[in-house]
């Protein structure tokens, strides 16, 4: 095993840094940046009372240090503040709203992949043919497409029109009754199907089918466009040309030797990518009114609900840095060229 | 750095693959509606979003309204028109303004390192800490919607990839014989900074500012759209789609349109950005300047 233990700190002491960078930012953009922050904090049309109180709970009258070391304890010890949309704790409703979201980005990613490995590969073979050309132009559509906008219309003619897809919610209300489901993790595909419950699992695979082929846009073209530009490479290789020179067949060549070559690089592309679909799922969620982060994210967004929308922004900036980290360590355990 | 027999090359390449062709015309095309595109409206008062017809409320796309009417019975292909301006705006504005933080950033960091270069280099790896997009949004809900502000939210979420590129660049050009030739020679650092490394480790940020403008337009419709981005009645193409979107069931052109604007719009610049990466690939250069396709 090529990852030491070292290296592994090392990542671990640099996810502690990057964590205390983004609270930093964070900390910025909500108490420094806007003249009267507890304006932000007190909800939509606060009174006099709640004006005072959101100073009094940002400590505003105390200086610059004073609120910082509360914020990062407040960080520390989950208070984050009451949303005023829903009244719960932010922190509450954040985690009961976060595995709807990576249940959507799960499938997503496993669409990403099932579509974008083999037609990138495909375009590296045929390289400079129609095919390549046709690949090329739908895998950039899949980074160039507006995600909001291809989920509406998407919803408008598959859902709304043709009635073929459900376009809207996880699971339909009277199967979950009818069948008497409890879901348990709350990955309602994983809970059914554990239970054997399989007429909620089909149900909610429908119902996953059109927001996670549109979120899926994104790491589809960019998985497609890595494994074209890894393939053509390895296929350029002196060891893919002695194996074909030796006269093993060509499929066996490509598929065993060349593209287990290419799947590190594409691996590592996909997880940056992470970052971007999960800002798509916030719009895909709106649309889709799937109740995950995204969802509540701008709903909070668009109520001005403040404590909720920092919330969220501290939570995705903290599952994107943990995600950086696992792809770097997985990308060296695959690829053993990457030094540590 | 690109030198000019590069670009031609660069722009053979390009002008023999379809796709990369097709980019480029794009581009230009989305450039001079951008500019030219209060010149050219239709229904100038209904694209400025100054109207109120209501004889005219959600007609289907004719003759008369290419892309149909909206709920305010406005003319949206002109409003799609204007928003390419607006769009241009954003997207100078935002890659602009991302430039004008990012550059000196990096120059400094790379020229001067030692404490300064790390700390400033650590502060930006604290911007790149966020996924795209995310401190655009956190940016925007704070400052507020408006143009002004969805330009500076996305600038600052924006600049630390040019300083990082920047940054890299003047590492590689600072030790060169010439620079060394300009300190004995006596010149100040800031000269010797301003004047002499950062003209060389400019071609391939801007080149890449250039083409993320794309990117810009695609991240400014999305903030229209989670409401934190433009203000009602600008018609930026986000927000187009966003208004169209509370009548798709009895009028699907109001968001349809808009959205096709930015996707085209988009891919342009990604199909232009893509051939310019296979174009400066070295190898591929080299094999198709040998084998005489180009």
């Amino acid at each position: 095993m090529p990852v030491s233990k070292e290296y592994i700190v090392k990542r671990l002491i640099l996810l502690v840094l990057v964590v205390f960078g983004v609270l930093i930012i964070t900390f910025v953009i909500t108490r420094i940046i806007p003249a009267h922050p507890e304006l932000l904090w007190a909800g939509s049309h606060p009174t006099k009372e709640q004006l005072e109180k959101a100073r009094k709970q940002l400590r505003l009258d105390e200086p610059i240090y004073v609120q910082l070391y509360y914020y990062l304890v407040d960080f520390v010890k989950g208070n984050w503040g009451v949303s005023w949309r829903t009244k719960h704790p932010v922190l509450e409703d954040i985690t009961t709203a976060l595995p709807a979201t990576l249940e959507l980005v799960v499938v997503a990613f496993i669409i990403a992949i099932i579509m974008g490995i083999p037609l990138g590969a495909l375009a590296a073979l045929k390289r400079e043919t129609w095919i390549d050309h046709i690949v090329r132009v739908v895998s950039v559509l899949g980074a160039s497409v507006p995600v909001f906008w291809l989920a509406l219309i998407l919803q408008l003619v598959l859902s709304n029109w043709l009635g073929i897809l459900p376009g809207a919610k996880r699971v339909d209300e009277y199967v979950v009754i009818e069948t008497g489901f409890k879901p348990i993790t709350g990955f309602i595909l994983f809970d059914s199907l554990v239970q054997g419950n399989f007429a909620v699992f089909t149900n909610a695979l429908k119902h996953i089918i059109l927001p996670a082929f549109v979120l899926s846009m994104y790491p589809f073209g960019l998985s497609a466009r890595m494994t074209r530009a890894v393939m053509s490479e390895v296929l350029n290789e002196q060891y893919t040309r002695s194996a074909l020179a030796w006269g093993l067949p060509r499929r066996i060549v490509i598929y065993k030797y060349a593209l287990k070559n290419a799947l590190a690089p594409v691996i590592a592309s996909l997880g940056l990518s992470f970052g971007y679909t999960i800002i798509g799922a916030f719009m895909v969620e709106l649309v889709f009114v799937w109740p995950g982060l995204g969802l509540y994210a701008a709903m909070a967004l668009l109520s001005y609900d403040y404590p909720a929308v920092i919330g969220c922004v501290i939570v995705v900036a903290l599952i994107y840095s943990v995600i950086n980290m696992v792809v770097d360590i997985i990308h060296s355990i695959i690829d053993p060229r990457v030094k540590l | 750095m690109i030198a000019l027999e590069d670009l031609k090359t660069t722009f053979r390449l390009i002008r023999r693959n379809p796709v990369s062709l097709t980019g480029l015309v794009i581009v230009l095309a989305f450039f001079a509606v951008g500019v030219t595109a209060p010149y050219i409206l239709p229904y100038p008062e209904d694209a400025w979003g100054e109207v109120y017809h209501l004889e005219k409320r959600f007609l289907p796309p004719s003759l008369e309204h290419p892309f149909g009417t909206d709920e305010m019975g406005r003319d949206v292909f002109s409003r799609v028109l204007l928003g390419a301006r607006f769009s241009l705006i954003i997207a100078v504005g935002v890659v602009g303004l991302a430039l004008l933080i990012g550059i000196p950033v990096g120059l400094i960091a790379g020229y001067l390192g030692g404490r300064i270069g790390t700390a400033l280099m650590r502060v930006t790896d604290m911007f790149l800490a966020f996924p795209p997009l995310l401190l655009a949004i956190a940016l925007a809900a704070t400052l507020g919607r408006g143009l002004t502000n969805t330009i500076i939210a996305l600038a600052i979420s924006w600049w630390p990839w040019y300083a990082r590129l920047v940054y890299v660049q003047v590492n590689s050009i600072k030790s060169l014989p010439y620079v060394d030739a300009a300190k004995i020679v006596g010149l100040s650092p800031l000269a010797i900074m301003f004047k002499h490394v950062l003209p060389n480790a400019l071609t391939p940020v801007t080149v890449q500012a250039a083409l993320d403008m794309g990117s810009a337009i695609l991240e400014a419709a999305g903030l229209s759209f989670l409401g934190v981005g433009v203000k009602p009645p600008t018609p930026e193409w986000g927000l187009l789609v966003t208004e169209g979107w509370t009548s798709i069931n009895v009028a699907w052109w109001i968001s349809l349109f808009p959205g096709l604007a930015i996707l085209v719009t988009v891919l342009g610049f990604n199909l232009l950005a893509d051939a310019l990466r296979e174009a400066s690939d070295p190898r591929l250069r080299r094999i198709l300047l040998v084998s005489g396709r180009v």
